[in-house]
């Protein structure tokens, strides 16, 4: 037998077309729910990069997510038919500014990357709090123009969002994957298991993990845009804290690394949560309970799989 | 030069008096935060929910009962190190062996965990905890400082000291500072490394308490606010550099006079952008060791 495809890709491409069958067959207002659990999975995915092949903790996601968004909806108020210049503009602006203030970060250790990113994430907040007059502060504003496509015109629908979402989350995985197995894939993974050993072996770590960082930066900067051209309407809550604490949850559940194990923890949790609304006020103890199930189901799994290594 | 007007010392003494008040509050989180942190090397992103739920259960109890000031201390402190002890085991306890990366997701969920049981008992409105330690307001010369204020910094004062006293004075204490230096060689010497991480959970729990009878009075207490209060601890622990006892106080100290001079002087959105620039400067520029694996 020839060895043609391998499994991850099969995998892959079993995952993703499950998803546009779903997508096809769901009718509209459910899409609208799933597209809610596609932008949290794409910003998961954003976050593999930093963690996953960087080895950095990031909690700057909903930072990152909300400056796409807030850019992109800031300049199509001025430039509304230019989407195909503003999206990539935004996007690589999103790199380099994640790329620039990972550079400085990066020698922090796990816990203190955390909080330093999270500051990214609160400052973002406050700065669109602040600037009540571009930003419309803690009430939002409404995007009323949307992303423009020569020859298709305006983008709207559910459906049309729906997919739109899943080839941003198949093209980052095939980025993904793609970079894991290149040179700085595997300079990458080198920097994640010893970075003292890598950078004596002549790897540029700050370089390269910038260059992860920056990826990350733009994937969720990217969710962010079509997020909010989907929705119609913006505020800085959708993209808080809260956003960046859930995708660093889901990923750590999924395991940092893996390609589809997180984007599938996400959506199946993602569903069971919101199937808990009939708990009303509840909500919120069912939702840290189940998390912390989550989390240690895969701890013991991974402690049964290992018995007695440095087990006291 | 002339005369300093009065309504700038007006200004300088309302600071004072609100930097000190708030300020001790965040002295009392970071030191829970810098005690864990040096004990287990994990960021306990729960703190703010050991000083919500220490709140609310003793704003329940003073509704029940009425409570001395004594005995609500007592009650206070008890709570606390049974809520600390309740985190232990419910986080670093049960994945001791994890990587340190789902301990610090542990915590969060943990985290999410308590805000549920504070939206279930107490519901999602602010709750007012009275004032159960009323000392009178006092002024000294140009400065004035409230009740709130004197009671906050009465209550942080005495846990700095007893605090600082326990570490350095008796047997439990100093096999705490063995395991913060080397947990490795602390065992050898018969610590155990396990009991120590619960009793820093167990203290923090406790100053946590204090802080809720300081914060209580002054800020209503409302399930959502223990994720800001919690930060605010931690930029105060970088402040005062997680080395001493008091050195973290006035790293809270420090941490609370500039809030309050930043409220006064711009917005207090800005206060905030503010406050988190500070924090990302003072992790990038401190001159730090990377973090060392924490042995089990």
């Amino acid at each position: 037998m020839s060895p043609a495809i391998p499994r991850s890709t099969r995998n892959a491409v079993g995952f993703f077309a499950i998803l546009a069958a779903v997508g096809l067959v769901l009718p509209d207002y459910r899409l609208l729910v799933v597209n809610q659990y596609l932008f949290l999975a794409i910003n998961v995915l954003a976050l593999n990069f930093c963690l996953g092949l960087g080895g950095q903790i990031s909690l700057a996601q909903g930072g990152m997510a909300g400056i796409g968004a807030y850019a992109s909806v800031l300049a199509h108020s001025h430039f509304p038919h230019a989407s195909v210049l503003l999206v990539p503009a935004v996007i690589l602006g999103a790199f380099a500014f994640a790329a620039a203030i990972s550079r400085p970060m990066e020698r922090l250790g796990e816990g203190f990357l955390a909080m330093a990113t999270l500051g990214v994430s609160l400052i973002f907040t406050n700065v669109v709090l602040t600037m009540g007059d571009v930003t419309g502060g803690s009430a939002g504003m409404m995007v009323d123009c949307r992303l423009y496509v020569p020859g298709l015109g305006p983008l709207s629908g559910d459906r049309t969002f729906f997919f739109l979402f899943l080839a941003v989350m198949a093209c980052g995985c095939w980025i993904f994957a793609a970079l894991k197995d290149s040179r700085p894939g595997r300079a990458l993974l080198a920097c994640k298991d010893d970075p003292l050993a890598a950078s004596s072996c002549g790897i540029d770590r700050a370089a390269l993990r910038s260059l992860s960082f920056g990826l990350g930066g733009a994937v969720s900067a990217m969710a962010g845009v079509l997020h909010a051209h989907y929705g119609g309407f913006i505020n800085p809550e959708q993209y808080s804290l809260e956003l960046s604490l859930k995708a660093l949850l889901f990923l750590v559940i999924g395991g940092p690394g893996n390609l589809l194990r997180p984007l599938l923890a996400v959506l199946i949790l993602e569903a069971l949560m919101s199937g808990m609304q009939f708990l009303g006020d509840a909500r919120t103890l069912a939702h840290g309970l189940l998390l912390t199930v989550a989390l240690l189901a895969g701890y013991w799994r991974g402690v049964g799989r290992k018995p007695a290594a440095g087990r006291p | 030069m002339g005369a300093v007007p009065p309504v700038v010392i007006q200004y300088l003494a309302q600071i004072v008096n609100s930097g000190l008040a708030l300020g001790s509050v965040y002295g009392l989180m970071a030191i829970g935060f810098a005690l864990i942190f040096n004990s287990s090397r994990l960021i306990n992103f729960a703190q703010g929910e050991l000083l919500l739920i220490g709140g609310l259960t003793l704003q329940s109890l003073t509704q029940a009962l009425h409570l001395p000031p004594a005995a609500a201390l007592a009650a206070a402190a008890l709570f606390g190190f049974v809520l600390g002890h309740a985190l232990y085991a419910s986080t670093l306890g049960v994945s001791i062996n994890a990587s340190p990366l789902r301990q610090l997701m542990l915590t969060v969920a943990a985290s999410l965990c308590w805000q549920g049981v504070a939206i279930v008992v107490w519901g999602k409105n602010p709750v007012m905890l009275p004032q159960l330690l009323p000392l009178p307001p006092v002024r000294l010369g140009l400065l004035f400082f409230s009740q709130d204020t004197l009671t906050a910094l009465a209550l942080s004062a005495s846990s700095v000291v007893f605090l600082s006293l326990f570490l350095h004075r008796t047997r439990t204490g100093r096999a705490i500072r063995a395991v913060s230096m080397n947990p490795v060689a602390a065992s050898l010497q018969g610590v155990r490394p396990r009991s120590c991480h619960a009793l820093t959970f167990a203290l923090a729990g406790v100053l946590a308490a204090m802080a809720a009878m300081a914060v209580g009075p002054q800020t209503m207490l409302r399930y959502d606010m223990g994720l800001g209060l919690g930060l605010k601890g931690f930029v105060a622990a970088s402040i005062g550099g997680y080395s001493s006892v008091s050195r973290v106080f006035w790293g809270g100290v420090v941490l609370g006079l500039a809030e309050a001079a930043l409220v006064l002087l711009l917005s207090g959105e800005l206060k905030e952008t503010v406050t988190y620039a500070l924090l990302i400067g003072l992790l990038v520029l401190s001159p730090r060791e990377q973090e060392s694996e924490r042995p089990a």
